[in-house]
């Protein structure tokens, strides 16, 4: 049942980068939304906001959560295309092992950032 | 149109012969129709009166055997079951169905359409192998039973679903939605026990779960098979035994088993004098 879980878990990550992305895009967006409606406040991206986003566990939990539900809703979604490209079943078992790998590589540095500067806080 | 009113619709058809050409092209011929005329009758036609040569197939001419998909004016139909009328044009092209290869002219080669439907074991699966191999009763079903899937029992295997299907036409190892409805036909079936095979077959890569949902399998189809559905139900059956929330249900009984079955019949007596 290998696929049928990969793609439960496509779905379920589909559903999870919206939540998570949307979080992201309102609140960097929010001096401008709320400046909209006439209430000033300093803005999202400065690096002042930034640090102090950085130095709270729940910020670095939806970050890294966005990190790694996005990876791999986009590399498997990227692998069910190329499964359709009628490559050679050793060819895709090697491309399958290269994408693993792209991701696991980019998921440890990203992750890296936001830990390294949580605990530098603490 | 009158009922005997003749009129000249001309037919633009494929013609490949492996043996002579390196690539397909176009042969024209104008067919005398009359209200009624089938795009098969048209062809038949031309084979009989202009050029025996023209390679087609076709079986019943009622729409039963599914012999005779092939590509009229760019989409699916079965030539026997397509009046010319239809398209309200003078001008008709026909091409073998796409997403096979083609044997000649308006045939396709269909090896792989009846080597996936095998694949999904389309027939009853039995724990009780005696049983199996020599039946004593038939199995209760109820109607609500066979309700269940009565409509993907009319596959006519005739492979319009498949040509119509833009996954087959990218993914050409895609087992297709004449094999998946099949699949799901028998795993719906009261009498049947094969479940856990067939969806081993199904969750693998090329199969259940690459389907794009366009559901132009449903809408190509000539017997109103709803395949797009069949797939989707697969699906809810294979995540639901993969997140093991599937019910369980016994299998449908054998109707000696019932103290109200009829006794069987004995075979009459000779009327005609034996030698
Ligand atoms: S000839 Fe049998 S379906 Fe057309």
């Amino acid at each position: 049942m290998k696929n049928t879980y990969l793609q439960l878990a496509q779905m379920v990550t589909g559903a999870l980068v919206a939540v998570l992305l949307a979080i992201h895009i309102t609140v960097q967006q929010s001096d401008v939304v709320l400046g909209l409606l006439g209430i000033k406040v300093a803005g999202p991206t400065t690096w002042g906001s930034m640090m102090e986003r950085a130095h709270q566990g729940s910020w670095v939990g939806i970050y890294i959560s966005l990190l790694a539900f996005g990876l791999f809703h986009a590399l498997n979604g990227f692998r069910n295309i190329l499964l359709e490209t009628n490559l050679s079943a050793s060819a895709m078992r090697i491309l399958t092992g290269c994408i693993i790998a792209f991701g696991v590589i980019f998921l440890i540095l990203g992750t890296y950032a936001p830990i390294a500067l949580f605990s530098s806080y603490r | 149109m009158s009922s005997d009113a003749v009129k000249k619709i001309t037919f633009r058809v494929q013609r490949f012969d492996p043996e002579k050409d390196r690539k397909p092209h176009f042969q024209e011929f104008i067919v005398p129709v009359k209200r009624g005329t089938t795009v098969l009758e048209g062809l038949l036609y031309i084979k009989e009166n202009l050029d025996s040569s023209l390679a087609f197939r076709t079986s019943c001419r009622m729409g039963v055997c599914g012999s005779c998909g092939m590509l009229i004016n760019e989409y699916p139909h079965l030539a026997c079951h397509t009046q010319l009328e239809e398209f309200h044009a003078d001008r008709l092209t026909l091409k073998p169905l796409p997403n096979m290869p083609i044997i000649k002219d308006l045939v396709p080669r269909l090896e792989t359409l009846f080597e996936h439907h095998k694949s999904v074991k389309p027939y009853i699966i039995r724990g009780d192998n005696a049983e199996m191999e020599k039946p004593t009763a038939g199995y209760i079903q109820k109607p609500h039973e066979l309700d269940e899937f009565l409509q993907f029992t009319y596959c006519i295997k005739c492979g319009l679903c498949i040509a119509a299907c833009p996954t087959s036409a990218s993914d050409l190892a895609f087992l297709g939605p004449q094999a998946l409805g099949q699949a799901y036909r028998y795993c719906a079936d009261s009498r049947d026990e094969g479940q856990d095979q067939r969806y081993q077959i199904v969750e693998k890569d090329h199969a259940v779960w690459n389907c794009h949902f366009a559901a132009a399998c449903s809408e190509a189809c000539p017997k109103g098979v709803d395949p797009a559905l069949a797939i989707q139900l697969l699906r809810k059956g294979v995540a639901a035994k993969a997140l093991r929330v599937k019910k369980t249900t016994a299998p449908a009984l054998l109707a000696t088993s019932l103290p109200q079955a009829k006794p069987k019949i004995d075979v009459p007596e000779f009327t005609v004098k034996q030698k």
